[in-house]
């Protein structure tokens, strides 16, 4: 998919890419998201690295841009993260003003000026007005359900039955096999653990389901941190063990509905929810302006 | 409940920046969207390698590349306002120089 981009990059116009493979622009328009617009709208905030946004519109579809002359990169965590801010609160505003957009990933630059960026919306007004309708009224929200006192070894022992026999068996073993029923024994524990796990998860997901459009389960812990230090980012400093995580698209006339399922869940003894959004529909975004296989949607490739 | 949308919230939602919203495929794009930047590869050796490329971050990409891109940035910015100069400062010239003496990209 990259290496397709990039060859198509080389193949534009091997003059405008500087020596170190990253392409110069001269003039180009960073874009952070399109929207349903009419001639004349605009969006009066600040973007990434203080430029002024402009919403450039044909056909009644706006995209929301600022000119910049380069790629944004930094190894200033703190500078990426301000950056990353500002492109969230700018799509945001955006979906306020105009409904849902359709966001677009971090650095995403359309070469050329607003000329180029009309007729580039011109070209895939199609495509554009498909996704635009497809998501409209839908937002993205994520769930997280924590433990936040887990459940300990010995009340699992007390509730299997296979536990209680290798503990019992290991009290009357010699040293090397007891080495060997123990190893068997925290394997027992684990995959307990994550049964539970699968169990809690699965219920809530088909729950969900009657009421999102989608819903997909997330990695346990998110991917990239941006926090300052290690501590920060190896945990969330909260007590108690993540369950799952899972990120939903959802109509907005259906978050109270959602909001109730949750309230369910969080009325067991010991369970915490995490309800955020509503968000752009990032995981839900689709491919644009590819000729190839429909992007797959699926935001958890495991 | 009501879905909260504070700044604690945000902060979960960044890294989600980086690798999803709408991907452009189209002649006219500049995009570094599938390329770590060098401030998130600092981030990925924190958050392990393994589960960012599961999420394909991890193109095989030459930092050395994306380093002069955020020198040649630096630069733009002096050129345009006196900015603060940062701590890469030192690594300017050196790059510079190994900008000038760099062969083609490979499309990898």
């Amino acid at each position: 998919m990259s290496s397709d981009r990039a060859d198509r990059l080389e193949g534009v116009d091997d003059a405008e890419t500087a020596g170190d493979g990253v392409p110069e622009i001269d003039d180009g328009r960073y874009l952070y998201c399109l929207v349903r617009a009419d001639a004349g709208d605009s969006l009066e905030t600040t973007g990434v690295d203080g430029e002024p946004v402009s919403v450039v519109v044909e056909d009644g579809i706006g995209a929301v841009v600022h000119a910049c002359d380069g790629i944004y990169d930094s190894a200033d965590l703190t500078q990426v993260r301000r950056w990353l801010v500002r492109h969230q609160t700018v799509v945001d505003e955006a979906g306020e003003a105009f409904g849902t957009p359709i966001p677009f990933q971090f650095d995403t630059i359309l070469r050329g000026d607003d000329e180029g960026v009309r007729e580039w919306l011109r070209e895939e007004a199609d495509t554009l007005e498909r996704a635009l309708s497809g998501l409209a009224n839908h937002w993205e929200y994520r769930v997280e359900v924590v433990e936040i006192d887990p459940i300990s070894d010995a009340e699992l022992v007390d509730r299997d039955e296979q536990l209680q026999a290798l503990e019992s068996k290991i009290d009357d073993a010699g040293e090397g096999t007891a080495y060997l029923l123990e190893k068997q024994f925290d394997k027992r524990l684990t995959e307990l653990r994550a049964g539970r796990r699968e169990s809690m998860t699965t219920d809530l997901k088909t729950r969900l389901d009657e009421q999102a459009r989608e819903v997909h389960t997330l990695e346990r812990s998110p991917t990239a941190s941006l926090a300052d230090d290690v501590t920060e980012a190896a945990g969330d400093g909260r007590d108690g063990e993540t369950l799952c995580r899972l990120t939903i698209l959802a109509h907005e006339d259906d978050e109270t509905a959602i909001g109730s399922i949750l309230d369910d869940v969080a009325a067991t003894d010991g369970l915490e929810i995490r309800f955020t959004g509503p968000w752009p529909p990032y995981t839900f975004a689709p491919e644009l302006g590819g000729d190839d296989e429909p992007a797959d949607l699926d935001p958890n490739q495991q | 409940m009501r879905p909260r949308k504070d700044d604690e919230a945000l902060v979960d939602v960044l890294d989600v920046l980086l690798r999803d919203g709408a991907i452009l495929r189209a002649d006219v794009i500049v995009s570094v969207a599938e390329i770590p930047l060098v401030g998130i590869k600092l981030t990925a050796a924190i958050a392990g390698m393994e589960t960012m490329n599961e999420y394909g971050l991890f193109e095989e990409w030459d930092v050395e590349r994306r380093r002069s891109a955020v020198t040649r940035r630096q630069h733009q910015r002096d050129r345009r306002r006196d900015d603060d100069r940062t701590k890469r400062d030192h690594e300017q010239v050196a790059l510079e120089q190994s900008r000038e003496t760099r062969d083609e990209p490979d499309s990898s």
